[in-house]
């Protein structure tokens, strides 16, 4: 992990390494997961099925079609935690995924999903990873995050947080979408 | 409903329906090597006055945090999808049980739910909550506090400010969150004029 700079990005593409990252396969599901550790900011990312997507927002009542859209996506359950003792800050919005073709796009984020839901009338706002947050020593959250790419899909995703006053930037590389069902056992 | 018509061949995407809508979404999200629970509460530099709310509980009794005047109360956003949630609550249990008896009190304030829907899901806990768990159905309360992410808890002193919160699941069963809530019982004894009225 490095320091962001533009500068040094665009000429020193390699130095734009991840912090420690750790996969892992659930032996039971093979699913994958991600873990990185980064100065004062860890991340974790958990490969989810769309029908467990889709059960999640069908308990929560939303109607069919909004459930269809999140399932749609390729959700993963995140998991973000300030490991330092200052204060540290993300914003979805800032993060990106990268694609095979080497183009950059932007997450959707719970902002967006909720103005979605508002419009037809839904209230419920929860479950997606909170957009951008301020944290404080030992504060986490934990949520949906969103990327438009279909099952199977591998991209790379470069994500930011703001501590001790500068913005750092990491890199995922090869991460990937889970699968549109299980295999059968 | 496809639930409803699971034959065979479809058995394992049944399962992973069926478990998702019956159990909390943590099913899933609980093979993740989560976070432990650490007990760090951060104190506010300005403390502020915490908005008044008025919210039911399982047995449809109003409860307004203005009522809990001259108390520490520790309010929790919370839901049943949530795993930290369910992670923590043993912790704010144990904490309810080493004060209730002082002038503290913890308040539960469930998003979105049904209390049907929180009531069954209680009975399937180790350790059943004893204080008070509200219903902000439509997350008004939550938004009046500036709750972005579950859970999140503030700590409310006696005087009726936000003096501490936290973002994230806690164990506040812990020596330094007990000394804390202790000293914001003792410390206010001779600032506050307000009796507790519950």
């Amino acid at each position: 992990m490095i320091r962001y700079h533009p500068g040094l990005l665009l000429c020193l593409p390699l130095a734009l390494s991840a912090g420690e990252v750790r996969q892992h396969t659930d032996p039971d599901t093979g699913l994958l997961s991600w873990q990185v550790h980064e100065p004062g900011f860890s991340m974790q990312l958990l490969q989810l099925l769309p029908d467990y997507v889709r059960a999640t927002y069908i308990a929560r009542g939303l109607p069919p079609d909004l459930v269809e859209a999140v399932a749609g996506y390729c959700v993963f359950g995140t998991i973000v935690t300030n490991d330092s003792q200052q204060q540290l800050s993300y914003r979805v919005a800032d993060w990106r995924y990268v694609t095979a073709d080497g183009k950059a796009h932007p997450l959707k984020t719970k902002t967006q999903w909720v103005s979605e839901w508002k419009e037809r009338g839904v209230a419920f706002r929860w479950s997606m990873l909170p957009d951008d947050q301020t944290f404080e020593p030992g504060d986490w959250s934990q949520g949906f995050t969103t990327i438009a790419l279909p099952p199977g899909s591998t991209f790379d995703l470069v994500y930011s947080w703001r501590y001790r006053g500068e913005t750092h930037e990491g890199k995922l590389e090869g991460l990937r979408c889970a699968p549109a069902e299980l295999p059968d056992a | 409903m496809r639930l409803l018509n699971c034959r065979m061949p479809e058995r394992r995407r049944c399962l992973v329906l069926l478990c998702a809508v019956l159990l909390p979404v943590g099913l899933v999200q609980a093979q993740l090597p989560v976070p432990e629970l650490n007990h760090q509460l951060t104190q506010l530099a300005t403390p502020v006055a915490a908005p008044d709310f008025i919210l039911k509980d399982m047995d449809d009794e109003s409860h307004s945090l203005s009522s809990y005047r001259g108390k520490v109360v520790m309010v929790n956003f919370w839901a049943t999808w949530c795993p930290p949630c369910r992670r923590e609550l043993p912790s704010m249990e144990a904490l309810y049980q080493t004060f209730k008896d002082d002038a503290f009190t913890v308040l539960a304030i469930n998003q979105w739910e049904s209390p049907d829907h929180v009531f069954a899901y209680m009975g399937q806990l180790d350790v059943e909550p004893s204080f008070p768990i509200l219903f902000d159905r439509d997350s008004a309360v939550s938004q009046l506090y500036g709750v972005k992410g579950l859970p999140t808890t503030v700590l409310i002193d006696r005087r009726g400010r936000v003096v501490y919160r936290a973002v994230g699941g806690r164990d506040f069963n812990h020596p330094e969150v007990r000394a804390i809530i202790r000293g914001l019982i003792d410390a206010d004894v001779t600032e506050s004029s307000a009796t507790p009225s519950r």
